[in-house]
């Protein structure tokens, strides 16, 4: 039964079926499934499958989004739920889009990846103003900010934001990624890490972090 | 090593099919002529005469062979109702959009198809076609993707949810978006003639980093071949089509877009880097120009050394094509790249890209 109704979770959000999903968030909660479990062994099961399908380009970014809008449906279903012995310091990434660019698809898929592995994510959205990194990340205590720009127009504000963020916020790291980026570049400009796309997004964060999210 | 030709010369020998005295250079640069001419980004966008000149001066002090030109990635949002924003801030380096005019499939439904005339970032576009042809340069419109379009009309993530969620929503923007850009074609064809005209097209959500090969098929193809099949109609000889970013996925439909139109007209295709040359010459070489695609960041971190040196490989392969090669930059040059890096071009030109 248990088995069933995680199973029935990671593969709602692979499918991108919302009412699925919720329906079996619901289930979870009846059975009386510890919530944390149901995420975990359920919503971010499904995203891993996600994100490893996307790697293998079994999975483009159409259906990506929709798996998200599962996934978040059920999480407000079950968040509600969580016990407080889940509800830790999560290590914190503040993410965004830098100046000049709207073209935020990637990094809300790093977000999506990022919450599922149990980062807390700030997410300051796109055409975000390089001064604002710099001042979320020191007013949040960042673990990490993650920078992301599809265009090589727009690409080019990231080495002042990280030397910035250096300068002020020291122990925070720095992991840029985007369309134009390559790693040359992400050491160029300074970043401690360079996640080619969002399902080495989480891997990059664990492993500049030491493994814990 | 001094040229021999004129740039339009030039142009027009591989257009002709013939060979110019060395490879033309295009490098794919809006931005970085406004820094070059110590001009705010913003001006070349939003004001044709100040961008009309900074594109021509600084052609003509690298000694380049393309012309000025308006485009931009964000293009839609602003033509069909939306804001955008102008590049006049620190750090910002093209348009932005503000806000996408689609929110809901009911703003698709009550969605107009503009009057090119006012629409938007046309009638600027129009003033720099009009002093180029007053230059007697190519004139160069915006006529597409489609894709790229309606997702900067509707909001990318949206859109692309479309796709799977409410596909049929989807087709009817494109369809609009489709009618638009032939719209636009036939006002600068009638203004100031086919044959002076040369179209542009290219955005970056047909690539294969967003959507896969089946969903190009079903939402782009349909509306490419429709608009190529009118422009080439119209008497346009060239199109200049960018398949932004990687798009190798997408190769065998660019190829049956040429076979349907009986390899009409003539295809200048500026693939992005992911696109290797030889498989752009094996689809293409027997009938189209193929543009390089040098690296684009590569400009702006590496050295002068590097960058020569990927010119010449770019240049070594290119050449190869039979129907003609254009030294050429795998998308927009990033504003900021140091000047000597761009002289890295012509100099690999002038050194590698000799005929005999």
């Amino acid at each position: 039964m248990k088995d069933e109704i995680l199973r029935g979770l990671t593969d709602s959000v692979v499918s991108g079926d919302v009412e699925k999903c919720v329906e079996y968030a619901k289930k979870a909660l009846e059975a009386g499934i510890d919530a944390y479990e149901a995420i975990m062994e359920g919503c971010a099961r499904g995203m891993s499958i996600v994100s490893e399908k996307y790697e293998k380009g079994e999975m483009y970014v159409p259906e990506i989004l929709c798996s998200a809008e599962a996934m978040y449906a059920a999480m407000e279903v079950l968040r509600p739920h969580l016990k407080v012995e889940h509800v830790g310091t999560p290590r914190k990434v503040v993410l965004g889009v830098v100046r000049g660019d709207i073209h935020d698809i990637g990094k809300n898929l790093v977000k999506l990846m990022m919450e599922a592995a149990g980062f807390q994510v700030i997410d300051l959205g796109r055409d975000v103003p390089n001064e604002r990194f710099v001042d979320i990340a020191v007013r949040e205590g960042a673990d990490i900010v993650g920078l992301s720009a599809l265009m090589t127009t727009s690409m080019v504000v990231m080495p002042e934001v990280i030397k910035e963020i250096k300068k002020r916020s020291p122990k925070t790291l720095t992991m840029v990624g985007g369309g134009p980026l390559s790693p040359e570049l992400a050491k160029a400009y300074g970043a401690d890490g360079y996640a080619k796309d969002a399902s080495q997004a989480v891997r990059v964060a664990k492993s500049l972090i030491g493994g814990v999210a | 090593m001094q040229d021999r030709m004129t740039p339009a010369e030039r142009l027009a020998a591989v257009l002709m099919g013939q060979k110019p005295d060395r490879v033309p250079v295009n490098p794919f640069i809006l931005g970085f002529a406004a820094k070059i001419v110590n001009l705010p980004i913003g001006d070349l966008y939003a004001d044709p005469r100040k961008s009309f000149r900074a594109q021509l001066l600084c052609a003509e002090m690298y000694g380049y062979d393309a012309t000025p030109m308006y485009a931009y990635a964000s293009f839609g949002a602003w033509e069909f109702g939306g804001e955008v924003g102008m590049p006049y801030e620190p750090g910002q380096s093209a348009p932005y959009i503000i806000r996408h005019p689609v929110e809901s499939p009911e703003d698709v439904d009550k969605l107009e198809v503009p009057d090119p005339r006012k629409a938007g970032s046309i009638p600027i576009a129009m003033e720099i076609a009009k002093l180029c042809y007053e230059n007697k340069m190519p004139v160069v419109f915006q006529a597409g993707e489609v894709l790229t379009t309606a997702a900067n009309i509707a909001e990318p993530a949206r859109l692309l949810r479309w796709m799977i969620r409410a596909p049929d929503v989807v087709h009817k923007l494109n369809k609009k978006v489709a009618e638009f850009f032939i719209a636009v074609a036939e006002y600068f064809t009638s203004t100031f003639g086919a044959d002076k005209c040369m179209a542009f097209t290219g955005g970056p959500v047909e690539s294969n980093k967003l959507i896969n090969p089946r969903q190009f098929g079903e939402f782009v193809f349909p509306y490419m071949k429709q608009i190529h099949s009118k422009v080439l109609g119209m008497g346009v000889h060239v199109i200049l089509e960018h398949p932004c970013s990687d798009q190798n996925a997408n190769l065998p439909y660019y190829v049956q877009l040429r076979k349907e139109l009986g390899w009409n007209g003539k295809y200048i295709w500026a693939f992005g880097p992911e696109t290797p040359l030889e498989k752009q010459i094996e689809c293409f070489g027997e009938h189209d120009i193929i543009m390089g695609n040098v690296d684009p960041p590569s400009f702006q971190f590496k050295s002068f050394e590097d960058v020569l040196a990927l010119c010449k490989d770019n240049i070594e392969r290119g050449i190869k094509n039979p129907s003609g090669y254009i030294l050429g930059v795998g998308c927009e040059l990033p504003p900021l790249a140091p000047p000597i890096n761009v002289y890295a071009l012509m100099k690999a030109a002038r050194e590698y890209g000799r005929y005999q």
